[in-house]
């Protein structure tokens, strides 16, 4: 008969008290993929640098896993060590890439003409529309972009939110109302007959 | 009403569910381990080990301290050396005196242990 999981406050009691890499382990192995998909997400599709920043996440949660109070789920505290990662990470890059950023988006404007896909089957359609969405997510700010992330993809309360984007909920809130004008903006053509006309 | 709720208008609503429905597969999608785990493994700080030669060397340390001091200062490790020897002579001692010594010996040996490895 298999045996029920461990939880994860036992595993982190076990990595605390033993340094029990084991213990670790199965706690990476839980939460890789959670973490990896929501730095893909942040990231805008850089596969490469979501993985190094996940693995720069597990070892700072290692490192402090005794700061870990528990007042959040572990995975939430995990999101919040990966998405100030991410933002460290931006930052650093920003000057050096700011202009190789304004190019590509100037490149997806030329050539990210949405693809409403409404002449093709509905699995088109949905493909065509992810794609654009991730289009659009590239081009919302950092901050902007990681409050939909945590909103939306990991299902996070704007609390919570909060707390995993290290600032005060009106913050959160903010980011999230600028950041779905810029995808309505961007995602126009994909909007049902005469709405987008009524929002201007 | 709220900022959130100003702005809240019909096309929200087909924007909120296309954002759900992207969440909704994000979640349920899983991502292949393929080997990140165990280079994680590897990439953690090597344990806390304290290395075999350090007791000996310790020891050895103490000794040549100790026949420093006694090199340096022979009247006074004499005086010192005599003094004990005569206190214990002079008075019996019991068990329970050996006992309290040997607890005392003990609680100040874990102490320095506590402090030395904290310190590591």
């Amino acid at each position: 008969m298999a045996q029920p999981p461990v939880a994860d406050a036992q595993l982190i009691a076990r990595v605390l008290v033993h340094d029990d890499r084991h213990a670790f382990s199965e706690l990476v192995r839980r939460y890789q993929s959670a973490v990896r998909a929501t730095l893909r997400r942040l990231t805008a599709g850089n596969h490469a640098l979501a993985d190094d920043l996940a693995q720069e996440t597990f070892l700072l949660a290692y490192r402090n896993l005794k700061t870990f109070r528990q007042e959040a789920r572990f995975s939430t505290w995990l999101y919040r060590i990966a998405t100030n990662a991410f933002l460290a990470d931006a930052r650093k890059r920003k000057e050096v890439l700011l202009g190789d950023t304004e190019a590509t988006v100037a490149d997806d404007d030329e050539q990210g003409t949405p693809q409403t896909g409404n002449s093709g089957s509905d699995h088109t359609r949905s493909a065509n529309l992810r794609m654009d969405l991730e289009r659009a997510l590239a081009v919302l700010s950092d901050g902007e972009r990681a409050a939909i992330v945590q909103c939306y993809h990991n299902d996070l309360s704007h609390e919570e939110a909060a707390y995993v984007l290290n600032c005060p909920l009106g913050t959160v809130k903010t980011h999230l109302l600028r950041g779905k004008l810029k995808l309505r903006a961007q995602l126009a053509a994909w909007a049902p007959d005469g709405q987008e006309a009524d929002h201007g | 009403m709220d900022d959130r709720s100003q702005v809240r208008t019909a096309d929200d609503d087909w924007l909120d569910a296309v954002l759900r429905d992207e969440g909704r597969e994000h979640r349920a999608r899983y991502l292949a381990d393929d080997g990140f785990t165990a280079r994680i493994a590897t990439a953690l700080p090597a344990p806390a080990t304290l290395p075999a030669w350090r007791k000996p060397v310790i020891a050895v340390l103490w000794t040549v301290a100790a026949g420093g001091v006694a090199l340096a200062l022979p009247g006074a490790v004499a005086d010192a050396t005599h003094e004990v020897v005569r206190m214990l002579s002079r008075q019996p001692v019991s068990l329970a005196d050996i006992a309290a010594s040997v607890v005392a010996l003990g609680m100040a040996s874990w102490a320095a242990a506590a402090i030395a490895l904290r310190s590591d």
